[in-house]
């Protein structure tokens, strides 16, 4: 059976809450009402078919196509299914979800994965700011699940983030880590400034020193072998990313930070 | 039935009810990995006085365990999950925490769960780190060598212990063969420990004493010196009883192991000087598993 499809009409003028299509809300839906659904459009509220062309199949998996960045809220608190998105999506991707997998082959805007529960986001492309953050005056990001970005992330990744893994290919924006309260950031790439800003614990995994270095409220605390790293990359070994291609190493020079906080975060940066 | 000459008495071993875990012990390389296996599997031969039965199930190689590093598969049994936890935790914790380069990961997901490095990550003084990898939380607590992790928990199963057979030999040097032979063979059997020193006991008990303190004592029906001063189970010939006792994650585990032991030392056979294959039980009245030997050899 074919794939529950939306196929975006015309480039949206106003912003578009596409937070009730999932797969939760559209479970034994006829097609006519899925219809029928009213979509915020900026300060209304518009038919589904009035802005997508659809297509009958499984709820179970939705594709967006001919996405565009004016696309939010998709993927929001769904627990279970897969949700494809061609093209570039908004704001508030995958907020507050907790299972199934949501995919996208362009970029996305600020707050990816927002204060997400479980469940996996991949962005084959560009990650906006705010990856696994926190809405504005909140304070956990993300508690679980995993983000792959397969591109860059904007800043302040992980801003707030509490549980789970930021798994960036690319490289991390300005204030990576920042406010961080646990979970793991993994990068591959460069660091922007401001690494591990009013960090307090969690983990951010680097395979290369950044090239601004690590700030001075991170402490060298020597280079090790940390029994848990190989753990950590043979669980990355089922992802479809290039973390999976990762050799396993397990020595790494060890940051703790940020002093002018508790300090109980780490940067570890493979030796 | 006689097997090679050897008289497997028409009898059953009596076992009980215990809940249980397995573990994984690694460290730097296989010799370290065993020394704290063994210290973790140390004074826990019966729960009589132990608190517990432990005793190490197989070595495990790098590619079996979760850090890739060699390690020690050991199964702990008690007669109930609070007692279990608590001997999981203190061994743990004087151990294997104590052990150089180890670490402590689960090897049993089961009905329940229970701490393990739950509550030994206190022992971080608040430097202790937790990691969530793939839905399981693990305990990386900073030591003097760097660092010990540990799993958060690990499941408790129902098991079995007390699975038996005693071996009535002409001598004590051929039943102390013969159950040799018998445990090199039983440790091939996975799921299954043989909690006593060397898997051997020499000092079965019976239940209850003259003494109103004690609540077991010598089983005489089978000590040899008492053949003439006991009702005694022995023949004249026999000079020496040695008894295998077994816990293990299932019955089907112990009757798996049983029959190989007991084939085992009947290879040996009449004339090696092993004459009887009896087991100990309590009339059937107390243990609900009941393991016949005559059953077990079909």
């Amino acid at each position: 059976m074919s794939n529950l499809t939306f196929t975006l009409k015309a480039t949206p003028k106003q912003r578009i809450d596409c937070g009730p299509l999932t797969p939760d809300n559209l479970a034994d839906k006829p097609l006519a009402e899925i219809a029928a659904i009213e979509l915020v459009v900026g300060k209304s509220t518009v038919r589904v078919d009035a802005l997508f062309e659809l297509a009958e199949g499984d709820s179970n998996t939705i594709v967006f196509a001919n996405s565009d960045s004016k696309l939010d809220f998709i993927g929001r608190n769904m627990t279970q299914g897969n949700i494809l998105v061609e093209g570039d999506v908004g704001a508030y991707l995958g907020i507050f979800m907790e299972g199934g997998e949501l995919a996208v082959s362009g970029n996305t805007g600020i707050y990816t994965g927002c204060e997400m529960k479980g469940g996996q986001i991949k962005v084959n492309g560009n990650g906006g700011d705010f990856v696994g953050g926190a809405r504005p005056g909140r304070r956990n990001g993300m508690t679980g699940g995993t983000v792959i970005v397969t591109g860059s992330t904007g800043a302040r990744t992980g801003d707030h983030m509490r549980r789970g893994q930021i798994l960036i290919e690319g490289n991390a924006g300005d204030y990576c880590g920042s406010r961080m309260i646990s979970g793991t950031i993994a990068v591959l790439g460069d660091c922007g400034a401001h690494l591990g800003y009013a960090m307090k614990r969690g983990t951010i995994l680097l395979t290369q020193m950044p090239s601004r270095g690590i700030t001075a409220n991170f402490n060298n605390c020597g280079s090790h072998t940390l029994a848990f790293l190989p753990l950590m990359f043979a669980s990355f070994k089922k992802l479809e990313s290039e973390f999976a291609k990762v050799e396993t190493f397990s020595r790494v020079q060890r940051y703790a930070g940020d002093l002018a906080g508790i300090g109980m975060g780490e940067i570890l940066v493979k030796i | 039935m006689i097997i090679n000459g050897v008289t497997i008495d028409e009898t059953f071993a009596e076992a009980f009810p215990m809940k249980a875990t397995r573990l994984i012990i690694t460290a730097h390389n296989a010799k370290w990995a065993m020394i704290s296996a063994q210290a973790f599997t140390g004074f826990a031969t019966s729960v009589i006085a132990c608190g517990c039965e432990a005793g190490i199930e197989r070595e495990l190689d790098g590619n079996e365990t979760p850090d890739g590093r060699p390690g020690v598969a050991v199964l702990i049994f008690a007669m109930g999950g609070k007692g279990l936890a608590k001997q999981v935790e203190t061994r743990s914790g004087q151990c294997v925490l104590t052990s150089p380069t180890s670490a402590l990961f689960s090897g049993l997901d089961g009905e329940k769960d229970m701490p393990l490095g739950q509550n030994l990550r206190y022992f971080g003084d608040g430097f202790q780190i937790s990691k969530m990898i793939d839905g399981k939380r693990y305990w990386r607590i900073p030591v003097m060598d760097g660092e010990f992790l540990t799993q958060e928990k690990t499941g408790v199963t129902a098991a079995v212990g007390g699975g038996n057979f005693l071996v009535l030999a002409e001598s004590q040097g051929q039943a102390l063969a013969a159950c040799e032979a018998a445990i090199e063979e039983m440790r091939k059997i996975p799921n299954v420990i043989m909690p006593f020193p060397g898997g051997v006991v020499r000092s079965g008990s019976k239940v209850g004493s003259k003494y109103k303190a004690l609540n077991a004592s010598t089983n005489d029906a089978f000590c040899p010196t008492l053949k003439g001063q006991t009702k005694s189970e022995l023949p004249p010939e026999c000079e020496s009883v040695m008894e295998i006792v077994i816990d293990g994650l299932t019955k089907e585990d112990i009757d798996e192991a049983m029959k190989v032991g007991i084939q085992a030392v009947c290879g040996l056979g009449a004339a090696q000087g092993i004459r009887r294959i009896s087991a100990g039980n309590y009339g059937g009245k107390l243990g609900p598993f009941h393991f016949h030997l005559q059953e077990i050899m079909a």
